[in-house]
């Protein structure tokens, strides 16, 4: 069983990741916050950004769904991010 | 000669609608229903959609009603434009001239599965992926796929001419329609197909009208009713993702891989490296992809896994042999589920100084032949780059390069470049600016001996100007043509300057 925790819904602080764009979660990515002083983004518990990538992943797969029985992939790492797939 | 030029819509006409229809609920002059007919998903000025409101709405459910409206504007000299899912990019289902909007969306049935004789036949307000849902059980596909796949809907799909990202392996929607149902513009119900029968693809008799009645945006006629190609449902699909640092490596990869002969090879995709640009800097995928990636070669394939397993492994060897880096299983799968549907993702774009704003899609394409793909590349860019400095409201999003021929994947090209734009800030003198940019983009197509629209249609202000030109000594048959079927000018008046046919 889960248990909400209001404190727990407040996002880590960011991690730089290029000069556009930092990262609170794992591969979640987010517009430097600099580079939003004309429209400013909104607050996101973190709930709420694990809901979206979730959805994402869920319409992703299901769209695959429609257009074969199954899906096959090279099973090969990545060659430009070899390192990324290793710490995976 | 008496043409409509403008709507004539009154109480009177809409109590013949109502008459026709037999269902209040189906005829609407209200404004709601009006407004939400006014435009389609490119972006445009909002103080300006007043001017393309229909002044009726019909939801008709049979050919019978279709024809019934559109004798009655026929006689009345009223403009009638047909509409499905409006998710067209270029204002085809746009009214330019007030009038009925025939929305075909409660025709949406499947009249027919012939498993036998592998057809379907549907209504024009189907939509693929819901046809597909019906199919699944049957082990059968209908394979048009556009980026718009969940919302399209069949009937637009036609008056469109529309483009499948699996064109290469199935054919594109002219390739799929089998024979069709069509409401003439002076109401006349006419069986178009290659020849006699509803489910022959391939006649010698007579004229073939059926490429007549595709991608005419609405110009020629309504279509009530498709029979449409059924394909065996894939057992499997494969995607691979390959990074270049150079962009022509990336060019030669897509010729090697079009040229392969494979024929389970549905789409080859080619990214440039302003389309890397903005990847890199708003797209979850790609961020975290090191700067010498420059390009990027996308291929899917489709069919029996007889066939597909061992192409797959062409496709690696093809893709890697020419500096080409794999970008890994996660990313082939995820980002070309996502090409079925960009119609989802919300957008962001940035201004000269690198600030967030809210902006929309605009996506200009063309078709161009793969020689000419690295010239119109850079002749793009230095168009939209001149613009981005004089206004201050577009973002420059980068250029897809899609296969494009059906079944002949090497030599054409879908060539789109994305634009975003601020269209908050699209006041007259904006617009203008980017119609006259449009025009710009156009005019290089041609220039190369490309179409200025490989699919959306040539139905948007800045494109449709070009259309006598890039018709040139066959320009005069079409007006013939759109003359002798349309003798009053009452079907989409004003779209691709067909008004010409009347003077």
């Amino acid at each position: 069983m889960s248990i909400f925790r209001l404190g727990d819904q407040k996002p880590p602080e960011p991690r730089r990741v290029t000069d556009d764009v930092v990262e609170r979660f794992a591969h979640v990515y987010e517009v430097e916050p600099e580079k939003m002083q004309t429209f400013p983004q909104q607050d996101l518990p973190a709930w709420d950004t694990h809901r979206i990538v979730a959805a994402r992943w869920d319409h992703l797969s299901w769209m695959h769904d429609h257009f074969a029985d199954d899906v096959l992939v090279a099973g090969l790492p990545s060659e430009t991010m070899p390192e990324e797939e290793e710490a995976g | 000669m008496s043409v409509a030029f403008k709507s004539a819509v009154d109480d009177a006409v809409v109590d013949e609608l109502r008459a026709i229809i037999g269902d209040d609920d189906r005829v609407l002059p209200n404004v709601s229903s009006r407004a939400s007919r006014t435009r389609v998903p490119a972006p445009f000025p909002v103080h300006r959609w007043s001017e393309f409101m229909p002044d009726v709405a019909v939801l008709p459910v049979s050919a019978e009603e279709v024809s019934e409206v559109v004798k009655l504007a026929n006689r009345l000299r009223i403009p009638v434009v047909p509409r499905a899912g409006g998710t067209g990019l270029s204002d085809g289902a746009v009214p330019l001239r007030g009038g009925i909007c025939v929305d075909v969306k409660l025709m949406n049935k499947i009249h027919e599965i012939d498993l036998d004789d592998r057809t379907v036949t549907v209504g024009p307000g189907i939509n693929m992926l819901k046809l597909n849902e019906e199919l699944r059980p049957h082990g059968v596909f209908y394979p048009d796929d556009p980026a718009s796949y969940p919302c399209s809907l069949v009937g637009g799909r036609i008056g469109t001419g529309g483009w499948s990202l699996l064109g290469s392996r199935f054919g594109h929607t002219r390739d799929l329609v089998i024979s069709m149902q069509v409401v003439l513009p002076t109401g006349e119900i006419a069986e178009i197909g290659d020849g006699g029968g509803r489910k022959l693809r391939k006649s010698s008799t007579g004229l073939t009208l059926k490429q007549l009645f595709t991608g005419h945006q609405g110009t020629l006629g309504i279509t009530t009713e498709a029979t449409l190609e059924l394909v065996p449902r894939p057992e499997l699909e494969f995607a691979a993702f390959f990074a270049f640092d150079d962009y022509m490596k990336a060019h030669r990869t897509t010729g090697a891989l079009t040229r392969s002969g494979l024929a389970t090879l549905a789409g080859v995709v080619l990214f440039d490296e302003w389309k890397l640009r903005y990847l890199r800097r708003d797209d979850e995928a790609y961020i975290p992809q090191p700067p010498w990636v420059q390009a990027v070669v996308a291929v899917a394939m489709y069919g029996t896994r007889a066939e597909v397993e061992p192409a797959s492994k062409v496709v690696m060897e093809l893709g890697r042999a020419d500096g080409g880096k794999y970008l890994g299983d996660e990313i082939s799968e995820g980002d070309w589920a996502s090409r079925h549907d960009r119609y989802a993702t919300p957008l962001h774009g940035r201004t000269k100084d690198g600030q967030v704003v809210p902006m929309s899609w605009h996506c200009e394409d063309a078709a161009l032949n793969y020689s000419v793909l690295p010239k119109v590349r850079e002749e793009w860019h230095a168009i939209v780059e001149r613009y981005i400095e004089r206004y201050g409201i577009f973002d420059d999003w980068g250029m897809f390069c899609y296969t494009n021929g059906a079944y002949k994947p090497w030599a054409d090209y879908l060539v789109e470049i994305d634009v975003g734009i601020w269209e908050q800030k699209l006041d007259d003198e904006n617009w203008a600016g980017w119609v006259a940019c449009k025009r710009e983009i156009a005019e290089v197509a041609l220039k190369h001996g490309g179409s200025i629209t490989a699919c959306h249609g040539a139905t948007r202000e800045g494109d449709a100007e070009l259309v006598p030109t890039e018709m040139g000594s066959a320009w005069p048959v079409v007006k013939r043509i759109k003359r002798a079927l349309d003798p009053n000018n009452i079907m989409n008046p004003g779209k691709q300057m067909l008004d010409e046919a009347y003077k």
